[in-house]
């Protein structure tokens, strides 16, 4: 049977919907609190920054991995009549996706406040990193891949990764200017777990975790909580940051074929990003050269090159020369990356934070502040299997 | 740098399957899925394969993704192929692999060579990690679990002969 993708040309949350708020908490090793406390102090630095009480939302987007269900945070925020509320399905394509599905419920009239948030303890409590346990696999792709020890993030997304190389030529140095860009980014930016900078170096000689990929190449497992408060355009006019509007004005999310089990899609050196990209530019009727920015669900370092292909920044196998040295994803360089300093460096929220920095770009909040151009437009963007989203934020 | 620690050292040909890691469990492993291990509890690689339009199709599922039959019949392959992709892992995540010091081993997507993008996941044995490459040819083997001899693994040995 020929594929039939019918094209995505309507956009109908352009503009509609602001993102007004952002909050977070500390981010740690050992937060030493439930992740109900996390989610309520999070949402309520959001709610503060927008200018509204906790009890004024109507409507919740929550990852699916999330231990915080509905019920607990309309008690804890003492919310008098929630609206509206989804699940959003898997980790770091959530970051983004749940923004957009939040633009979604504004623009549709379902709720009026919407946050959307990840709190968890993924240091001190279970690490995503580790193994399962002991018992048995009843099926499904874990029994495909577990017996030969298959058994954690970094080895499926190592396929990915050593495919990559295989194709295009990309070596372990490349990502390694990804790291040192990120935590130079972090460097600047108190709220970092990873503040040290390091070098090239530092980066070739850390412990090789799962060849291809150093220890240097991975994101951080740590405890925290984030939240972002969005609302319409036209609300966001009287709220507290009524100056600069930070518009959603357009998302996707995508996948492709045989996406189960991560590691069986069709080509292992492009990631589902592919499908993201592709409706995402076609919503906006924007390009990646109309972005000031980018920021990239960086939880291994290499997925900053693939995605920079994949979403067209660069053409596919350019990514290792644009990216070499470093200058060009710098903050203060031709396309600033991951300002915040990524999951690599500052914390690993789920990709929320990525967009939480975008929104302090187009307000010249970001500790590594572009000081050579104005941030009108970022792109918030993941490349992860099994399903990947991305959002373009905008200065309204 | 607080992350680093001392380089490892150069590590001996991985000879045997991996032993202690979870195993499917063939009492609730899903109908769709259940030609798999019966054909390497036989000796055989047997892959999914439409009855419709002939196309193989891994990981199992109910029905084609390619024309929508919902008949299918578990075919022998040669158990010939290449590795598509490979990582070696040299920490442990799992509790077995770090009290048997299991480490390193390497998992590999093994490409068969009855068609294009057709692979499954497993490991490369008798090979020293840096012996391994992309496009490098390999064979099946299979290797009763130890912890469940009713659970046959699939293994692949280097087939550098064809």
């Amino acid at each position: 049977m020929a594929p039939n993708i019918i094209p995505a040309d309507t956009n109908g949350i352009r503009d509609k919907a602001a993102i007004v708020g952002i909050g977070e908490t500390e981010f740690s090793w050992n937060s030493g609190r439930s992740e109900l406390q996390l989610a309520s102090e999070a949402i309520k630095a959001a709610c503060d920054d927008a200018g509204i009480s906790p009890q004024d939302i109507d409507g919740l987007i929550r990852y699916d991995m999330e231990s915080n269900h509905e019920t607990l945070l309309t008690q804890s925020l003492g919310i008098k009549n929630l609206r509206h509320w989804e699940s959003v399905s898997y980790g770091g394509g959530a970051g983004n996706a749940t923004v957009g599905h939040a633009a979604a419920a504004i623009a549709a009239g379902y709720a009026n406040y919407v946050v959307c948030f990840r709190a968890a303890n993924l240091r001190s409590g279970v690490r995503l990193g580790r193994a399962r346990g002991p018992e048995s696999i009843p099926g499904g792709a874990d029994s495909f891949a577990v017996p030969w020890g298959n058994m954690a993030p970094a080895h499926r997304f190592g396929m990915f990764v050593r495919r990559y190389m295989h194709q295009y030529g990309a070596t372990s140095r490349h990502f390694g200017w990804v790291a040192v860009t990120l935590r130079e980014h972090a460097s600047r930016n108190p709220r970092a777990l990873r503040r040290e900078p390091i070098t090239i170096g530092d980066h070739q000689n850390s412990r090789m975790v799962v060849d291809p990929l150093h220890v240097l190449d991975f994101c951080q497992e740590n405890d925290g909580a984030a939240a972002v408060v969005m609302t319409t355009a036209e609300r966001a006019r009287e709220l507290r940051h009524s100056d600069t509007l930070t518009l959603v004005e357009a998302a996707a999310q995508g996948s492709g074929p045989r996406n189960d089990g991560i590691i069986y899609r069709p080509d292992l050196a492009v990631a589902e990003s592919e499908h993201t990209a592709r409706d995402l530019w076609a919503r906006a009727r924007l390009s990646a050269s109309d972005m000031d920015a980018m920021m990239f669900y960086d939880h291994f370092t290499p997925f900053g090159l693939i995605n920079l292909e994949t979403y067209g920044f660069v053409q596919p196998g350019e990514a290792k020369d644009f990216v070499e040295g470093g200058e060009n994803i710098r903050f203060d360089g031709m396309l600033p990356v991951n300002t915040h300093g990524g999951n690599h460096s500052e914390a690993y929220i789920h990709g929320l934070t990525h967009v939480q920095e975008a929104v302090r770009l187009i307000r010249g909040d970001s500790t590594a502040q572009p000081p050579h151009k104005a941030i009108n437009r970022v792109l918030s963007c993941s490349s992860v299997a099994q399903l990947s989203g991305a959002v373009i934020i905008r200065r309204g | 740098m607080t992350q680093q620690t001392e380089p490892v050292a150069k590590s001996p040909a991985m000879t045997k399957p991996l032993e202690g890691v979870p195993l499917p469990d063939l009492e609730q492993v899903p109908d769709y899925e259940q030609g798999f291990w019966a054909g390497t509890r036989a000796g055989e690689l047997r892959i999914q394969r439409c009855a419709a339009c002939g196309r193989f199709r891994h990981l199992p599922t109910p029905m084609c993704p390619e024309c929508s039959s919902l008949e299918y019949d578990w075919t022998t392959v040669s158990g010939r192929g290449t590795v598509y992709s490979f990582v070696i892992v040299r920490h442990p995540v799992h509790p077995a692999i770090r009290e048997r010091e299991q480490t390193p081993y390497n998992i590999c997507m093994i490409e068969l060579e009855e068609q294009e993008g057709l692979r499954v996941c497993s490991n490369v044995l008798h090979v020293a990690p840096e012996d391994i490459s992309v496009g490098m040819p390999v064979r099946v083997t299979f290797v009763p679990a130890v912890a469940d001899p009713d659970v046959t693994l699939p293994v692949f040995l280097p087939a550098s002969d064809r």
